[in-house]
């Protein structure tokens, strides 16, 4: 059974996400702060995180980095504020998902649920420049042999991007394609974690010469 | 009444002005001028006739035959006839004025022993004659003068005067101009700045420079004005997200423990069965109800948060329209592009937009049951989106104020209040006029209502 941490400071929040995720067959494990999120997470191996962003001591953003720094699970934000500034900012520090309150219940459990059962696409391995990506093996290697890491929210946009063949995808067909998504999906969302593959695989990620935008039209990988 | 424009009217007086001015003076200058020259000229023609008058008369005491050609030398000199009558008889040179020329009223006047003067009109020209008596011989003498020089003078000075009047009437048009193109400006500025904030410009502001001192107070007047206005807004704005910020936390509490409940449903008596889902349905509305009203105090509070993109006006409709159908669990709503549209782009926070939609076709549900259609078309220099239904249509006396916050049509009336939160429409409507557009309730062809929505046009852009 997958494991959740949810970090968050409302107790009334907090104790009905616990009864929620309980009823839906999670082990359940939470913290009021971001400390206390932190170290739980490293003890305890969670499957997914959700983590509220108004949080007393380090701030959600900052828990969401420290978490990211040990492990690539998806982190979910949870937060009341939802201009693209925040959400933006919320994905920059390494989450994977951003669902602004008061949500459907039914929705973040739909949204988490996608997360875990998220695999690579399955396409054949493939070169980019300096880079091997064996989606089999869920890993990106240097020629030098050194593995790059990959969130598996990167990990899939990628390997989507690749299956496709050069053909170019909507921030919606990626939307429904890595996230899960077949309703109101953000496509800031997409914005943010191609801008964050790139950093990773670019060799100039101002100027990408593989994660390419096609205006108006989407993404496509140039192999 | 339809007023005619300040400039002009400025413009009009001053020319107008000039004129009157500037003609009055010319004629007082013509008169004064031509009386005084007439006046001199008659001095020295009367000088000029004694003079001949005294020679004419010591001729006729010391030699009278040479008469005739005293007469000659005086007309060779002058610019003038000399006409004498002496012993009723006319002697004159050939080549004067013709002794008709004065009549005989004038002669025997002069008979009497009276000098005369006097302007007289022959033939269309005017001719100064003046009639000196020589009584010790029974003679007259007449000298008639061409006052044709003197007339050309006088035309010369009324075509130039002619011309300083239209001059300065030119110049006063000039000055109009100038004078109020510097009146209207500041006026023009601040017409300018209005409408600048009005379209939410909200930094906005009258340059205080180096204007007069009463465009200087208007200038103040209105940015400080202007500084409360924005405060006023941003305060009331700033509540009403406030407010809804902090009902999102027992919200989002509310809304788990109910989903929680509704899972354990079953388990519920009838009565706790009812008393959920009343709870549950009044939940969901309480939710939007304070999504919009954050959403709209958001808007309120200006237009920074908008992400406008460029987008393909068709490819953003069907994706939107989808994905509101999926979302709200309905059926699609067929969209039709036209051959124009369909290289249309518009320019929309893609979040918003979809939110526009969601709006419409909710709206069409709850009152119409659906939308029938999506259509977009586009000319040069809009695209129009109309999301049409089947239903009752919207009363022509509601098609504004539908847009307006709360408001409560008779379909809203009829359905019970309970089915939306009364922000939907009037979100609607932020929403377009953050991107530039318009919307309108109209009727559509199946009969029932249309909501149709122009955004500009936008030209795709390379990166």
């Amino acid at each position: 059974m997958a494991r959740i941490l949810i970090v968050e400071d409302d107790d009334h929040i907090r104790s009905a996400l616990r009864l929620m995720f309980e009823g839906e067959g999670f082990d359940v494990d939470d913290a009021s702060s971001g400390e206390v999120g932190v170290a739980l997470f490293n003890r305890l191996a969670s499957d997914v995180a959700i983590v509220d962003v108004m949080l007393p001591g380090i701030t959600g953003f900052e828990t969401c980095r420290a978490l990211r720094s040990s492990s690539d699970v998806p982190i979910v934000i949870v937060s009341a504020r939802d201009e693209t500034a925040d959400v933006v900012l919320g994905l920059e520090s390494g989450a994977d998902d951003y669902v602004t309150k008061p949500f459907v219940p039914a929705e973040l459990l739909a949204r988490v649920r996608a997360h875990l059962r998220r695999r690579p696409s399955p396409t054949h391995a493939f070169t980019m420049g300096r880079l091997q990506v064996i989606p089999d093996e869920g890993v990106v290697r240097h020629d030098d042999g050194t593995e790059l890491h990959l969130t598996s929210t990167e990990f899939r946009l990628l390997t989507d991007l690749a299956s496709v063949n050069g053909k170019v995808l909507s921030r919606e067909d990626l939307l429904e394609r890595v996230w899960g998504y077949d309703y109101f999906g953000d496509s800031r969302l997409v914005d943010v974690h191609i801008r964050r593959l790139r950093m990773k695989i670019e060799p100039d990620p101002a100027n990408p010469s593989f994660l390419v935008t096609v205006r108006g039209a989407g993404y496509k990988l140039v192999l | 009444m339809h007023r005619r424009s300040l400039r002009l009217r400025l413009l009009t007086t001053f020319g107008v002005g000039a004129l009157l001015l500037s003609g009055v003076f010319a004629i007082l200058t013509y008169i004064s001028v031509q009386r005084l020259l007439v006046d001199n000229q008659q001095q020295t023609d009367l000088r000029e006739t004694f003079a001949n008058a005294a020679l004419v008369r010591s001729t006729l005491y010391s030699s009278p035959p040479a008469l005739g050609a005293l007469l000659n030398s005086i007309e060779a000199a002058t610019n003038s006839s000399v006409l004498v009558h002496t012993h009723h008889q006319w002697l004159s040179t050939s080549h004067g004025a013709a002794t008709t020329d004065v009549s005989s009223e004038i002669v025997h006047l002069v008979d009497t022993g009276k000098t005369l003067h006097q302007t007289l009109s022959i033939n269309g020209q005017l001719f100064f004659v003046v009639g000196v008596p020589i009584p010790a011989v029974e003679t007259q003498v007449f000298e008639v003068f061409q006052l044709d020089r003197l007339e050309r003078s006088l035309q010369l000075l009324a075509r130039s005067l002619a011309l300083g009047a239209l001059a300065t009437s030119l110049i006063g048009v000039g000055g109009g101009l100038w004078v109020s193109r510097r009146a209207v400006r500041p006026l023009l500025n601040v017409s300018s700045a209005a409408a600048a904030i009005a379209d939410g410009e909200l930094t906005t502001r009258l340059l205080v420079g180096q204007a007069d001192q009463e465009v200087q107070q208007l200038t103040e007047s209105f940015n400080t004005m202007v500084t409360r206005l924005v405060t006023r807004m941003e305060r009331d704005a700033r509540f009403a997200s406030d407010v809804s910020h902090e009902l999102r936390s027992p919200l989002t509490t509310l809304t788990t423990t109910v989903s929680i409940l509704q899972q354990h449903r079953d388990e519920l008596s009838p009565v706790g069965r009812e008393s959920l889902d009343l709870l549950a349905a009044d939940l969901s509305i309480f939710q939007s109800l304070v999504d919009d009203l954050l959403e709209i105090a958001r808007s309120d509070a200006g237009s920074l948060a908008h992400v406008i993109e460029t987008v393909p006006a068709a490819e953003l409709v069907r994706q939107s329209s989808r994905r509101v159908a999926q979302r709200l669990g309905l059926a699609e709503t067929p969209v039709e592009v036209s051959e124009a549209a369909s290289r249309a782009h518009v320019g929309v926070d893609r979040r918003r937009f979809e939110r526009v939609m969601a709006n419409l076709i909710a709206n069409a549900d709850h009152y119409a049951g659906g939308a029938t259609a999506v259509r977009v078309d586009a000319d040069d220099g809009e695209v129009s989106i109309d999301v049409d239904d089947a239903g009752p249509g919207v009363p022509l006396e509601e098609r504004e104020s539908i847009f307006q916050r709360f408001f409560r049509g008779r379909a809203a009336h009829d359905r019970g209040l309970a089915r939306g939160t009364g922000l939907g429409l009037a979100l609607v409507s932020d929403h377009v006029a953050a991107f530039g557009g318009t919307i309108t309730a109209e009727d559509s062809p199946e009969g029932g209502a249309r909501f149709h929505i122009t955004l500009p046009r936008r030209h795709e852009v390379d990166e």
